[in-house]
């Protein structure tokens, strides 16, 4: 107990920075995929370039950085300590991005073999992230829906990596699976219980953290994870049974827990209380808005399904929740957990004798607002893509190829300032 | 007199909070005052947004005496009284007492920000104070005061009143 609070206990910088600076990396390569493929990856949710594209970005950024927040934030927020953090992070690091690589060249140029290996190796990796997580859960009680949901996150990540495993094997060895109605369900898992979970679970701490705005209300936010999953297992019972009402009413109360726990947000977020609005907000106000629409969209196909056969019906939903919705969420909390971590280091190591720099000092707010502009930009290109991809599907690519590297960028100068403030403050207090 | 804080602003994250007066343990009457001094904050933020640094600096100087109120409250009484009672003296009460001085090092950048009228730098210092006091009081409210709460259950009577003349002294 007497180790819970101590800073030692917080892993080392380069436990969670090096998942949050290969995370952009992949998204310059989803967008450079869409740039060389052009049109053909909108053709269809089916198509090679969509499926490699969709993974690089989820996989390759969307879970990457979520496992490198969750090793630096388990042991705050939870009190939960990885033992050998940096040795965990150093491994998962790299299983991570090997199989995001392998999965999406597999899906690309229609490798089996190398799809299979991929979510082998990403499953593999994931298994062992989950086993030493659990094992530094173990005895942790759930006295905050941060835990909880948390917890249930993880148990959403077993789920959709294990149906991606089963699929992949099943298209490497031809088993007969009814894979459009489980690619619905890997995703439902994968977005909704996985990644909306532990971001519910992440924004209960900062959007009051970040924001000054009032606490979520107790019952919503400890009621949230648990009907996210409840619906995600009536969705998966009712695909079992063959219940295909089952199912899209499952499908339905997803889609509204998640636009009832957007507009909470966009409720506390209107009564912030910070002097002025600053890139991280406006990313969550961007992330929540295409959200809702996106999630709406979601509600009217499972109430009408012949919504979804209309022309780039899944292709908008998919850009808007996760390149409209889930990316600017991630780069919203990036931009402050980047400099809050340098700063804290710094002043770690000043051991309150040399002061560290203020976070403003590390990244200045002109360069991440610039940078969200071009996102924007790069969102919209990419909307407007579904409806004319001979003209706009290389565009749309290339800008968020250019959207992302700028974000690279700046997480790059800010651990490059990050790392020379180190060393002034290493002289500094030698000197001393 | 402690002045509680609206009912809007208190963390109602926490369900294990007992809610109105019931029981007041040291738990939920520390992390009041923490959103006291959120709200003293929140003042402040207002007036810079409104470019009125003679107000600006009034409220965060309000914010700062209750912060350093506070944080006296607790290397005074409760965190004393803590380490006798469980022998731990290096554990999270030193940690906490760490961050109090990188706390009390932020508030002081920000006041000569102020006084010098520069809002660029007062944002930064705000922003850094407000997540490295916010990620404190976690750590206070989830961990530390439940511990003082399960390991002083006999002294809390004379410790809360001890907190209360205290934190109203200011």
């Amino acid at each position: 107990m007497q180790a819970l609070l101590a800073f030692e206990n917080a892993p080392p910088f380069a436990a969670p920075l090096r998942f949050f600076l290969t995370a952009p990396l992949f998204g310059v390569l989803a967008g450079l995929l869409i740039a060389f493929e052009g049109a053909d990856v909108f053709a269809s949710r089916w198509m090679p370039g969509a499926l490699a594209a969709t993974h690089l970005i989820t996989v390759g950024f969307m879970l990457q950085v979520m496992l490198g927040a969750l090793i630096q934030i388990l042991p705050v927020v939870a009190g939960a300590n990885l033992r050998q953090p940096l040795l965990i992070a150093r491994l998962v690091h790299v299983g991570l991005s090997a199989g995001a690589l392998m999965l999406a060249a597999g899906f690309l140029l229609g490798l089996p073999q190398l799809l299979g290996g991929g979510a082998v190796v990403l499953g593999m990796t994931v298994l062992a992230f989950l086993i030493v997580t659990a094992i530094a859960l173990r005895g942790v009680p759930t006295t905050s829906p941060t835990i909880r949901g948390i917890k249930l996150s993880l148990f959403s990540l077993f789920a959709v990596v294990g149906l991606g495993i089963v699929m992949s094997l099943a298209l490497a060895y031809g088993w007969p699976l009814p894979f459009s109605a489980l690619t619905d369900l890997h995703a439902g898992w994968g977005l909704g219980g996985w990644a909306a979970v532990l971001l519910a679970a992440m924004a209960f701490v900062v959007v009051p953290m970040f924001q000054l705005t009032p606490g979520y209300p107790a019952r919503s936010s400890w009621w949230f994870p648990i009907i996210m999953l409840a619906m995600l297992v009536v969705w998966s019972a009712a695909l079992l049974l063959d219940l295909s009402v089952l199912a899209r009413l499952g499908q339905l109360g997803a889609a509204l827990a998640g636009i009832a726990f957007a507009l909470q947000t966009m409720r506390l977020q209107a009564k912030r209380r910070r002097a002025r609005p600053d890139a991280t907000y406006r990313y969550w106000q961007l992330g929540l808005i295409s959200s809702i629409f996106a999630l709406f969209l979601l509600s009217t196909a499972a109430l009408w399904p012949t919504a979804a056969e209309l022309e780039g019906w899944t292709l908008v939903f998919g850009v808007l929740l996760v390149a409209g919705g889930f990316l600017p969420f991630i780069t919203g909390m990036l931009y402050k957990i980047v400099p809050f971590l340098s700063w804290m280091h710094l002043q770690n190591t000043g051991q309150a004798k040399v002061p560290a720099p203020a976070m403003n000092k590390i990244l200045a707010e002109s360069g991440m607002h610039r940078q969200m502009l071009a996102y924007g930009l790069a969102l919209i290109l990419l909307l407007a893509a579904v409806f004319f991809p001979a003209w706009l599907a290389r565009p749309a690519g290339l800008a968020f190829a250019v959207a992302n590297g700028w974000l690279w960028w700046n997480l790059f100068s800010a651990i490059r300032r990050y790392r020379s403030h180190l060393a002034d403050i290493s002289r500094k207090l030698a000197a001393l | 007199m402690v002045v509680k804080a609206h009912p809007l602003w208190r963390n109602e994250n926490e369900p294990s909070i007992a809610i109105g007066h019931a029981m007041t343990t040291i738990r939920s009457f520390m992390t009041d005052d923490h959103r006291r001094c959120d709200d003293l904050f929140a003042d402040a933020e207002q007036a810079v947004a409104k470019k009125d640094f003679t107000l600006a600096g009034a409220a965060f100087g309000h914010f700062q005496s209750a912060m350093l109120a506070h944080f006296d409250s607790e290397e005074k009484t409760l965190f004393p009284t803590f380490e006798a009672k469980t022998g731990m003296s290096m554990g999270p009460t030193q940690v906490m007492r760490m961050e109090h001085v990188q706390l009390r090092a932020l508030m002081n950048d920000a006041v000569d920000a102020l006084k010098a009228g520069n809002s660029d730098d007062y944002l930064g210092l705000a922003d850094t104070l407000v997540i490295m006091m916010q990620q404190h009081n976690m750590k206070e409210e989830n961990i530390l005061y439940p511990m003082c709460d399960q390991h002083l259950s006999d002294e809390l009577p004379a410790v809360l009143e001890r907190l209360e003349t205290e934190l109203c002294e200011e």
